[in-house]
């Protein structure tokens, strides 16, 4: 009861700010454009995609037709976890900064609420937006492709929960991060220096950082490094194979489901032994 | 029946790089508050009076000593189902108004929504907010915060209530109404833990006083033993004092001054109140009253601070 009650109010929290409402604001003109723009004919040649009535592929067998969707609807996953990294980070980071200012801190830990308790409401609450915000955004392109195209295509629609899950593994580091340096500009820096560089030179590191790199040692502390930090860039690269229907690796999941808990729980360690 | 305890409680807090510099916060405070009291903590700034309350909340973990809460010794977190809190410069939602903020904080104290609904607008009736309950928080004013921190300590009916600086921002007449609210939440047994520099505020209605200075207790007791009437007394006489006798009085006792026929005297004890007074009577004094002065609890208050401050 008390945790959704922090969920309830964190949600309430964050549907207040900017960032999230203009991250709502592009999902619903891409969705009004998707619904004006996307049709198909069908002719004894085959179903050819239009896109504002001009054709956009050649007449292609219906049997095949789901092979120009998937492209589209990978497109869409992509551009959604683009939006939510960009502006759903720029959202939730400043919750538990926020949180933990002196006057408001004091009045939650007074209550009779565990500070996990605590941290668990703020953590569920910041993914259940996110989370809504995916549903949303997901759903309605599902149907719009459905109903325009014919394409029902259940891989997409289970999006919304790997997308999802991804941006948890992310807030868990939004979250250590904010526990830790009280900021949540710094903590933004941060969690955007790692996701956009460090982490993406850990993913490709077999064919670039070896490349500077031949120490056998150096090698395999990059190697531990990407085993022991969530590796979101393979997370997201699974989820839009996922909707593209091809073999989608969840090892990254697993991998990034425990560095991800390892972090939260670290961090909830630390926020139970601090002096507030 | 006691409802704060301590033993030999401290904290020092770990400073610096690498945090090797330490500040003895609390030193080895052991305090007993009864039930049903007003309570008034009292300390210049820095005395550890927050920190003292933030222990018994569960908000700072104490480097030694123990506590106990209602009976229960801390931590517990369940205890605090019993508790209200007025942290000092309270922060709350600024997207919520008043009604939906002690919502919010009855919700955590495990209040169902439709009781907490119930009891809010009520409680912010008591405190003076009934016009503004659905104005958002970040428009209040300062004292406008303070009224809706107390209801919100109020919100799930706490056998004891900590108030850290409730009256700062608050103008003298929302101060009494505060002050007349805190003697009938006592009236009805519950216990009040005032946290305060505002010395006349805390005298003005704490059943007992502890006096805090740089993390250690110097002084508990009611606010009559601690400006019990002492070993100050102002005599009244007709006529000027002339120099050479108030030279000679000066000698016999600790402290003297004469204005416009007052003396204000300070002995070790009534013989030489009496040596004092046959010295004047010898000269042709006339003595038309002698008072046993009461100190303030400010008297008293800075008479202990300065004894602890090294010269």
């Amino acid at each position: 009861m008390k945790i959704l009650t922090l969920i309830m109010q964190t949600f309430r929290e964050l549907v207040m700010r900017a960032t999230l409402i203009v991250l709502l604001g592009i999902s619903s003109i891409i969705l009004i454009g998707l619904a004006l723009a996307l049709s198909s004919s069908t002719t004894d040649q085959g179903t050819t995609l239009l896109i504002f009535g001009l054709p956009a592929t050649p007449p292609i067998p219906q049997a095949d037709f789901e092979s120009v969707v998937l492209p589209l609807e990978s497109s869409l996953a992509g551009g959604l976890i683009t939006g939510i990294v960009l502006l759903g980070i720029f959202a939730t980071a400043g919750i538990i900064p926020d949180a933990l200012e002196k006057g408001s801190i004091d009045l939650y830990i007074s209550k009779p609420l565990a500070r996990w308790e605590f941290l668990l409401g703020k953590f569920a609450g910041a993914v259940a937006v996110i989370g809504a915000n995916t549903a949303y955004f997901i759903t309605l392109a599902w149907l719009i492709v459905g109903l325009r195209l014919g394409v029902w295509d259940s891989a997409f629609l289970m999006s919304i929960l790997t997308i999802t899950c991804m941006f948890a593994y992310i807030y868990a580091m939004v979250l250590f991060l904010g526990l830790l340096s009280r900021s949540s500009a710094l903590t933004i820096i941060v969690v955007f220096v790692y996701l956009f560089v460090i982490a993406e030179m850990l993913e490709g590191r077999e064919g670039f950082l070896y490349r500077f790199v031949t120490s056998q040692g150096m090698r395999a502390a990059i190697d531990t490094m990407y085993y022991i930090l969530p590796q979101i860039p393979a997370v997201r690269n699974a989820v839009i194979k996922q909707i593209a229907h091809q073999t989608m690796d969840w090892v990254p999941f697993a991998q990034s489901f425990a560095t991800a808990g390892a972090l939260y729980l670290f961090g909830t360690y630390l926020f139970t032994k601090r002096d507030l | 029946m006691t409802a704060v305890e301590t033993e030999s409680l401290s904290k020092t807090y770990r400073t610096g790089f690498p945090r090797k510099a330490s500040v003895a916060a609390l030193s080895g405070v052991s305090l007993a508050v009864d039930e049903g009291k007003i309570f008034g903590l009292l300390g210049p700034n820095g005395a550890g009076k927050t920190t003292f309350i933030k222990i018994l909340l569960g908000l700072t973990h104490p480097s030694a000593g123990e506590a106990t809460l209602l009976g229960v010794k801390l931590p517990d977190t369940r205890v605090k189902s019993r508790v209200g809190y007025l942290p000092e410069n309270p922060r709350y939602p600024p997207y919520l108004n008043g009604l939906q903020v002690l919502e919010l904080f009855g919700k955590l104290c495990g209040l169902s929504s439709l009781d907490a609904r119930r009891k809010a607008p009520g409680l912010l009736a008591t405190v003076g907010l009934e016009e503004w309950r659905t104005m958002k928080a970040k428009r209040f004013s300062k004292g406008m915060l303070q009224r809706l921190g107390l209801a919100q300590a109020l919100i799930n009916d706490p056998d004891i209530l900590f108030l850290d600086e409730p009256t700062d921002g608050i103008d003298p007449v929302g101060r009494k109404e505060i002050r007349e609210l805190l003697k009938k939440l006592s009236g009805e047994g519950k216990t009040v833990f005032l946290n305060s520099h505002l010395l006349s505020e805390v005298e003005m209605i704490s059943d007992t006083v502890a006096i805090l200075d740089r993390g250690r207790l110097l002084r508990v007791g009611t606010i009559d033993e601690l400006t019990a009437a002492g070993s100050a007394y102002r005599i009244t006489h007709e006529g000027i004092l002339p120099e050479e006798l108030l030279l000679e009085a000066a000698a016999l006792v600790i402290h003297i001054k004469d204005l416009d026929g007052t003396i204000s005297v300070e002995t070790n004890d009534a013989a030489e109140l009496n040596r004092l007074i046959d010295l004047l009577r010898r000269h042709g004094i006339t003595i038309t009253s002698v008072l046993r002065v009461r100190s303030s609890l400010e008297d008293s208050f800075m008479h202990l601070i300065k004894r602890e401050i090294p010269a």
